[in-house]
């Protein structure tokens, strides 16, 4: 595969996304890095503690709950993060909900952006529903 | 006869006619209820030591303090006729409750409407829309036997935890009733079918002594209530409304010693009526795809990402998780727990003591052990959704000592 095809294949494959990839370029999606490697970790710890006994320490779920990777994926992908963030911050740790504090909160959705398969970067990823808009969701996509 | 011994057997055995039939005919089997002629009812124990227990469940019962929101509402143009909020009781008022929902759609004259959520109330409405000549298409994250609906325990219990008397007013009762009544009439429509979906079994209840009625009259020493705290604090706030519905739902008689099957001093029967979780669900389904409904899977975010779909009628059936979804907070999780053991075909009965049962169905025998000193307060606020072993495993226990004394007491 020429340098040329192989362009005019990601742009494709970039299209084929669909409009929610599209809109996650103009608007800033999570492909570029939009949270550190150090707010995944912290996640982890908050993770560990809230929300292992039900989702399972590998994010597999159980039957009364759901997983936070594979499908998940579907579930959330390809809109702005900040509906990840809303719905963790008010819905979860289903036995007290809204309890954690909006730092643990975006601690975790970097957690789950890492989980499933989005790259960490050099940017932190803001704990702000409105500067959450702005950033969308990217689905990894096949390994292209 | 060397077989498992039949709870009032010896009984049973004097009083039958033509006692050679016992001898090794059919009708010895372990495994089948005993053909019996007048006299104690000789009924084959359950099974409930602990290796049977194949599964636990956990499910949040969504009480909405004004009883199910039946509502509607605009949303980017769409009319959202919301079906949600059932409390303990969604399967028992899934038809009455579709039916006024699906009426309400009906009214603005749609070809097709989408319905979200696939519980038992989101998969009947649909169905009921569908019988009706609309085009369906159910939008959810899960299908049916991975709702909460598929974690309930599975018996006609309309006045469940369905309201709070104050939030509710003075309306909701012959609202309840009307669709207990039709639920009820839908229910008999599917007795007999293949698979079972809706049976009626022998409801037992055992005493030490005489067993009345438990009424929950207000504690004038609790002074918060669901006004006051968002929560209900007593008894005496919830609805209870199953007498308006005693001329067709059967009730409990107390048994006369030779018709108490248990070795226990009093007993009561009633019959009641269940239903088999996965021959039900499988009954909808057929009909639902049989009909050309579409199922597609998606999550909602907001309440505004309804204005997306290409159908104008939505109906609205996310149960418990409406409180977040739709952002009522009049939704109140109230956690029940179920142990599940292997299925006796065998067995057609229920059996509670205190505050322990065993309800035998056709996709297995239900335990469960609620507190009756707290009633229907029991995991009011409680959205803990893991089971919790203990509490099982000692109602299998306890239940099964009953069995034990009930088969020294026939011997
Ligand atoms: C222990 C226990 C025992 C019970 N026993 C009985 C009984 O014997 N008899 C009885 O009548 N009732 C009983 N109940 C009550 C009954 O389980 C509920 O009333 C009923 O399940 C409610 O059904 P539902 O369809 O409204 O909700 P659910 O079953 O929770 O279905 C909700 C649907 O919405 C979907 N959904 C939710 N959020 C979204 C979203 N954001 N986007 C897309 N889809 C979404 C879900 O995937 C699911 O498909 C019991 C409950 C408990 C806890
Ligand atoms: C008590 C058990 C429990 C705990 C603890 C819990 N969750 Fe959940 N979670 C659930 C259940 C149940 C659902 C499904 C909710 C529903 O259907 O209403 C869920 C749903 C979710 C979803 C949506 C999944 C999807 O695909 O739609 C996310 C994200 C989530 N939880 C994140 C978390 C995080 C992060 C924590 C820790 C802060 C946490 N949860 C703690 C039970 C729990």
């Amino acid at each position: 595969m020429s340098a040329r095809t192989g362009q005019l294949v990601a742009a494709l494959a970039l299209v084929a996304l669909g409009t929610g990839a599209a809109l996650a370029q103009s608007r800033g999606g999570t492909g570029t890095g939009r949270y550190t490697a150090e707010q995944a970790a912290a996640g982890a710890q908050v993770y560990a503690i809230n929300c292992a006994m039900c989702h399972g320490a590998r994010m597999e779920g159980r039957g009364e709950i759901p997983p936070l990777t594979g499908r998940f994926v579907a579930n959330w992908a390809g809109r702005p993060v900040a509906d990840l963030f809303a719905y963790v911050s008010r819905a979860m740790p289903q036995h007290a909900p809204g309890s954690l504090a909006p730092e643990q909160n975006a601690h975790l959705v970097a957690l789950l952006l890492q989980a499933n398969g989005v790259p960490a970067g050099a940017r932190e990823l803001p704990a702000d529903e409105a500067a959450l808009q702005r950033i969308t969701f990217d689905p990894p996509g096949p390994a292209l | 006869m060397q077989q498992t011994a039949f709870i009032g057997q010896a009984a049973t055995r004097r009083r039958l006619l033509g006692g050679a039939l016992m001898a090794g005919g059919a009708l010895a089997v372990p495994g089948l209820v005993r053909g019996q002629v007048l006299g104690t009812p000789s009924l084959v124990p359950m099974r409930l030591s602990p290796d049977q227990l194949v599964d636990m469940k956990c499910c949040l019962r969504p009480l909405r303090a004004a009883g199910p929101n039946l509502g509607t509402e605009s949303v980017g143009g769409k009319l959202v006729v919301h079906n949600y909020g059932h409390g303990g009781s969604g399967w028992s008022l899934s038809w009455g409750s579709a039916e006024v929902a699906v009426g309400k759609a009906l009214a603005s004259l749609p070809r097709s409407v989408a319905v979200v959520g696939c519980g038992i109330i989101g998969l009947t409405s649909a169905v009921v829309a569908q019988r009706y000549g609309l085009d369906v298409t159910i939008y959810a994250r899960d299908q049916i036997a991975r709702t909460r609906s598929f974690r309930a325990s599975g018996s006609y219990t309309p006045g469940s935890r369905i309201a709070l008397v104050e939030p509710a007013g003075p309306q909701f009762p012959d609202l309840w009733e009307q669709m207990a009544r039709h639920s009820w009439r839908m229910f008999r429509t599917m007795l007999g079918l293949p698979g079972e979906p809706v049976r009626f079994g022998d409801s037992y209840a055992v005493s030490d002594a005489p067993i009345e009625r438990r009424t929950w009259p207000a504690d004038p020493a609790i002074t918060e209530s669901f006004a006051t705290a968002g929560l209900p604090r007593q008894n005496s706030e919830f609805a209870h409304l199953d007498s308006r519905i005693a001329d067709i739902v059967p009730q409990a008689v107390p048994l006369p010693p030779g018709e108490n099957p248990f070795g226990m001093p009093y007993a009561t029967r009633s019959s009641q009526m269940h239903f088999n979780f996965p021959a039900y669900a499988a009954i909808l389904l057929d009909e639902f795809f049989g009909r050309g409904g579409k199922f597609v899977n998606r999550v909602f975010h907001r309440p505004g990402e309804l204005a997306d779909l290409p159908e104008d009628v939505v109906i609205h059936a996310t149960g418990y998780a409406a409180r977040d979804f739709w952002g009522d907070r009049t939704v109140i999780p109230v956690r029940g727990q179920t142990g599940w053991l292997v299925p006796q075909p065998g067995v057609n009965y229920s059996l509670r003591y205190r505050n322990v049962s065993a309800l035998s169905k056709g996709d297995g025998i239900v335990i469960m052990n609620n507190n009756p000193d707290l009633g229907d307060m029991l995991g009011v606020g409680d959205s803990m959704e893991l089971p919790n072993r203990a509490p099982i495993e000692e109602a299998m226990a306890t239940l099964a000592a009953i069995f034990a004394r009930s088969a020294g007491a026939a011997a």
